[in-house]
């Protein structure tokens, strides 16, 4: 007997990803699913965001690793809620990790809460979470050539920044061939070159964060 | 292998509710955006069927190729995994319309009459 079921394998999925968003929209949460390669520096990027956008768009985190709470640690000492979410083998966060997650923060008294994805190019990439928009981070040591050998996580970003600029004299590296790549892959995404080091970007950053969730100036 | 893990848990409810004894073909399409390699998912559902009702179960995987739709000028194209620049206007603001889902198409399977004849 041949049953014609024609259903997404991701249903399950999409529909916790939906009810998380509904949830969030309810709070006037706005939520981005933070992605990039291991060391890409999401950690760091949002350990300066969140105090910098003041005490007007509070900020939680959910931090995807495999093990450790190493990057919860660091992020609750930045004065956000955090919640470490400890995927064991699991290469990408799922929505039901995150709905469970977001279970453990008070989102009423949030303005926006930051996925901070495992670190990894290609999984994470086909999995809706429940986010609101997508920021992709590419490090300056990774190459300048990473856009294209991994282009559906470039592809569906809503932002991309560019991070550790304050390596570009030190590494061979050529961001117009990032820019070039993305022209054939994403040309609506805004890319901001950043250093949280040397602060570079850091403004234009907070500036687009900022415009996602109306308030006075970060 | 989540995948798989998720496909095996439908196939399950499927057969389930069709009160089947043995599965012997399950079909599914994958999006070419998914980067599944047919290979590996083929050896993660045979692993995940066992000591199921679907134990043994061809998968037959149809690839499904990228299509876009510009958010500029509306034209839908066929896209590349790694070019999603509209023929049209030259931009690459686009919706993924279709090759990015993973469906359950069909389930063969047994069900009891059919398993012992009279």
């Amino acid at each position: 007997m041949k049953i014609e079921v024609v259903q997404s394998v991701l249903k399950a999925d999409r529909d916790t990803a939906r009810r998380t968003r509904a949830r969030l929209d309810a709070a006037g949460v706005v939520a981005f699913n933070v992605m990039s390669a291991p060391g890409s520096g999401k950690t760091s990027l949002l350990e300066r965001t969140i105090p910098a956008l003041g005490p007007d768009r509070r900020s939680a985190v959910l931090v995807g690793d495999l093990q450790t709470t190493r990057d919860a640690e660091r992020l609750g000492r930045s004065g956000a809620q955090v919640v470490q979410i400890n995927t064991g083998r699991g290469c990408h966060l799922s929505a039901e990790q995150v709905a469970e997650g977001l279970d453990r923060l008070d989102v009423s008294a949030l303005s926006f809460v930051f996925i901070e994805n495992v670190g990894n190019m290609v999984c994470p990439a086909g999995r809706d979470l429940g986010e609101h928009l997508r920021v992709v981070l590419l490090s300056i040591p990774e190459g300048d050539d990473k856009v294209a050998k991994y282009p559906t996580l470039f592809q569906p970003a809503d932002v991309i920044l560019l991070t550790k600029t304050d390596l570009l004299g030190v590494l061979d590296y050529d961001a117009g061939r990032v820019r070039d790549d993305l022209s054939r892959i994403n040309t609506a995404a805004p890319l901001i070159e950043t250093s949280v080091k040397t602060g570079q970007g850091m403004a234009e950053w907070l500036t687009w964060l900022a415009a996602r969730r109306p308030g006075p100036e970060p | 292998m989540s995948f798989a893990t998720d496909l095996i848990r439908q196939v399950l409810r499927v057969a389930e509710a069709h009160g089947a004894v043995g599965v012997d073909e399950v079909g599914i399409t994958i999006g070419e955006m998914q980067l599944i390699v047919p290979e590996a998912l083929s050896t993660a559902f045979e692993i995940v069927a066992r000591d199921t009702v679907a134990e043994g179960a061809t998968l037959t995987i149809r690839e499904e190729p990228l299509e876009a739709c510009c958010r500029a000028c509306g034209r839908r194209f066929a896209a590349a995994i790694d070019n999603y620049q509209c023929p049209d206007c030259g931009g690459a603001d686009v919706e993924i319309v279709a090759g990015r889902d993973v469906v359950l198409d069909s389930v063969v399977c047994r069900t009891p009459e059919r398993a012992q004849p009279s």
